[in-house]
């Protein structure tokens, strides 16, 4: 849905009216009351119209704000039930909230019934907060009434977002991201950087008797899990498909028969949908995560330029990124194992399941990270000559295998804890340590990390450690946003669109090896 | 009018309306380059047809057997722009296809007669896919007698006597469209929405890490 906003007249009285006593079923106001508010000077009413049904009114919210006073409330805010979910309920607290301001208020106040937790969520994240409690204030209901606040800095400027006059009010696009690139299938729907859904099917358990993910079992899972993931992703984000502006998609680097899937799903969803299409980088999107929150609460811009460690069972690479949507530069990536992959078969090696990230970090909690010193790739100097970015868990993986096999030979016990944990040391020691360089020789305080692997409880502590000691801003995102995800490829969608990019066509394909340099593949 | 999808051997899609008369095909043969092509595709088949997105009815997809990874990227498309426009998806068997253009060049379509065929497809890996159609009968959709199946091409049966070997190398989806509408227009009952792979995944579960020491 393509949303307008403008100022509310007494002929929208009818509409707001239906409204009103949809949704306030049991104490609606009456219709003398609200001609009443519209007809004030001393209030501010917008009505939401829905473009594609002209004069459909869907939504509704009103302010009190008599000029040169410093208190002004929120009377009212409604949006029909198939409207609801799409942002429509923020945009018009914004555009109250900088109209409140225009005014000269220093402080707005509502009142939001106890037994309604989202619209409280919502007022929140607008940073009203809680300050008293009126008793039974709904009737007949007997439900309590919050009584919230914010508070308005005199000075304060309104914000881009939430511009002056209401009828032109910038709304960002709803963007759907399908990320088909390994074992995870993922649709995530955005709206900027606010992230509406982020649903993911895994076909992790169907590799574990395999001890590794084998691509066509993964591309078979993703071709039974893309419609109803995507079924999923509309129903968390209470939106439906034609309300969605645009259409994103990892075209690589990854599988290339897992990509395929996506690619050929995101085509048909464009082409049906009648919406524009954006290929995108697999491991980009990754950095793109930091800008979403995972509660779903408006996330915030990326700081940049900033170093990102990537780290998953696939990939693990440092990257500097001056900007998100053009200039991201690949500094090293392993050169054989990603540190995932690494875990993997060390998990095997000391016959724990898969995936073995979680079951080393488990293992290793009991044991010693010093009782064996493994190798840590690519950390001599002359190795760092060539490769002061690259890393390297081949030779790591080699010699905990050989290790183990010795004390299998001579018959004795293998510690699993202490080789558990000396391994995890290695790798995690590797990783932060060529970051944190990397941040130190380009001058970058700040670290992003992603991937799966952040979800190591190690590589985090460490990371935060050697950030702190250098003075270095560590920037992680929530795990389920580390992890593939489609929201992810969302989020990065909607920067190369508000950014002005053009949409990719429809003639890309899968790219398994598509270099970091090339964010959006035309 | 239906929006027809098959990337069992290369790309095609179609527009069929068999009651306006709408037979619109655009297809590229490559066989390795399905995602690439899929889209624009579908795109210029509607646009070609004069057909918007909304007004299909139905999707039909080719469920193969074919290679593979090509095979999922028209399956997948299939079933998430049946999903984008609520419309039902209609699974088809490739290699019916194949039969019943067949038929239709050899004037059998209308329930004449014509003998058996036995449609003969790349499985890649030096093996064949077969299926065996006996002749449409009234409502003009060829009887599936035996398959799909996966063989060494020794080991393809020959079908009963007189039957017609067909080794075909593309799948036209407007026959694939013809064929659905038939079988709506019969009731015939569409088969599973499964791909036909045919085959297991090419792996064998993991028995325990390899030494690295001799």
């Amino acid at each position: 849905m393509s949303a307008r906003f403008r100022r509310a007249t007494s002929a929208d009285l009818a509409a707001i009216m239906a409204i009103e006593r949809a949704t306030f079923a049991t104490d609606a106001w009456s219709a003398a009351t609200m001609a009443g508010e519209l007809d004030s000077p001393h209030t501010h009413y917008l009505v939401v119209e829905d473009d594609a049904r002209p004069d459909a009114v869907v939504a509704y919210a009103g302010l009190l704000a008599p000029q040169g006073a410093s208190e002004a409330d929120i009377q009212t805010i409604a949006v029909v039930e198939e409207a609801r979910g799409t942002g429509l309920g923020r945009a018009l607290m914004r555009d109250l909230i900088a109209e409140a301001d225009r005014r000269g208020a220093t402080e707005v106040f509502l009142e939001v019934r106890a037994d309604n937790p989202a619209a409280q969520g919502l007022y929140r994240s607008l940073g009203f907060e809680q300050i008293a409690t009126r008793p039974r204030y709904y009737q007949p209901d007997g439900v309590d009434a919050l009584v919230m606040r914010l508070g308005l800095p005199a000075d304060a400027v309104p914000s881009p977002e939430a511009p002056g006059t209401p009828d032109a009010a910038p709304r960002d696009p709803l963007v759907l991201g399908i990320e088909t690139s390994c074992d995870e299938t993922g649709v995530g729907i955005v709206r900027g950087t606010a992230l509406l859904a982020n649903v993911i099917s895994s076909s992790m358990d169907e590799h574990a008797r395999y001890g590794g993910v084998v691509p066509e079992v993964a591309a078979r899972a993703h071709l039974e899990a893309i419609e109803p993931t995507i079924r999923a992703a509309l129903a968390e984000a209470d939106v439906r498909l034609e309300d969605i502006d645009a259409v994103a998609v990892t075209s690589g680097p990854g599988l290339a028969g897992a990509l395929m899937v996506g690619v050929g799903a995101a085509k048909a969803l464009a082409v049906a949908l009648d919406r524009p299409l954006y290929a995108v980088n697999h491991l980009v999107g990754h950095v793109g995560a930091d800008l979403l929150r995972a509660d779903g609460t408006e996330g915030a811009e990326l700081e940049l330029p900033t170093i990102a460690l990537l780290v998953s069972g696939g990939h693990t690479s440092l990257l500097l990124v001056r900007d998100l949507v053009s200039d991201v530069e690949l500094l090293g990536e392993t050169i054989d194992d990603a540190a995932g992959e690494a875990f993997d078969k060390v998990a095997r090696v000391l016959g724990l399941p898969y995936p073995g990230g979680p079951e080393i970090d488990r293992a290793a909690a009991q044991g010693d990270p010093r009782a064996i010193r493994f190798p840590r790739g690519l950390t001599q100097p002359k190795d760092l000559a060539r490769h002061r970015y690259d890393f390297s868990f081949s030779g790591v993986k080699t010699a905990v295998a050989r290790w183990v096999e010795a004390r299998q030979d001579a018959g004795e016990p293998v510690p699993v804890a202490d080789v558990a944990a000396s391994f995890r040391e290695s790798v995690v020691d590797v990783l932060t340590a060529k970051a944190v360089a990397a941040c130190i020789d380009h001058g970058m305080p700040r670290l992003l990390l992603g991937g799966g692997v952040v979800a190591n409880a190690r590589l985090r502590q460490l990371a935060e450690d050697r950030c702190r000691s250098a003075g270095i801003t560590l920037r992680v995102p929530a795990l389920s946003l580390c992890t593939d995800n489609g929201a992810m490829i969302a989020a990065l969608g909607a920067q190369l669109i508000r950014a002005g990019h053009a949409p990719s066509g429809l003639d890309f394909g899968a790219d398994s090896t598509l270099p970091v340099t090339d964010i959006q593949v035309a | 009018m239906l929006l027809a999808i098959d990337t069992s051997a290369g790309t095609s899609v179609a527009v069929v309306d068999v009651a306006t008369g709408i037979a619109v095909e655009r297809s590229v043969d490559d066989t390795m380059r399905h995602a690439e092509v899929i889209g624009a595709l579908v795109r210029d088949c509607l646009q070609e047809a004069g057909v918007r997105p909304g007004d299909l009815d139905a999707v039909v997809a080719g469920m193969g057997p074919g290679p593979f990874t090509g095979l999922r990227v028209g399956i997948a498309a299939a079933r998430v722009f049946a999903f984008a426009r609520g419309v039902p998806l209609l699974p088809v068997i490739s290699s019916a296809a194949i039969a019943l253009d067949h038929y239709a060049g050899s004037g059998a379509s209308a329930g004449g007669t014509g003998g058996p065929v036995l449609v003969v497809t790349d499985a890649r890996r030096r093996e064949l896919y077969w299926s065996i159609f006996d002749a449409p009968g009234a409502t003009g959709v060829p009887a599936l007698v035996d398959g799909p199946g996966l063989a060494v091409p020794a080991d393809v049966p020959p079908g009963a006597s007189g039957t017609t070997r067909i080794d075909a190398a593309r799948v036209s989806a407007a026959a694939l469209g013809r064929l659905a509408e038939r079988m709506r227009a019969a009731g015939a009952a569409f088969p599973a929405d499964q791909a036909l792979y045919l085959r297991t995944p090419d792996v064998t579960p993991a028995k325990g890490p390899k030494r690295v020491t001799a």
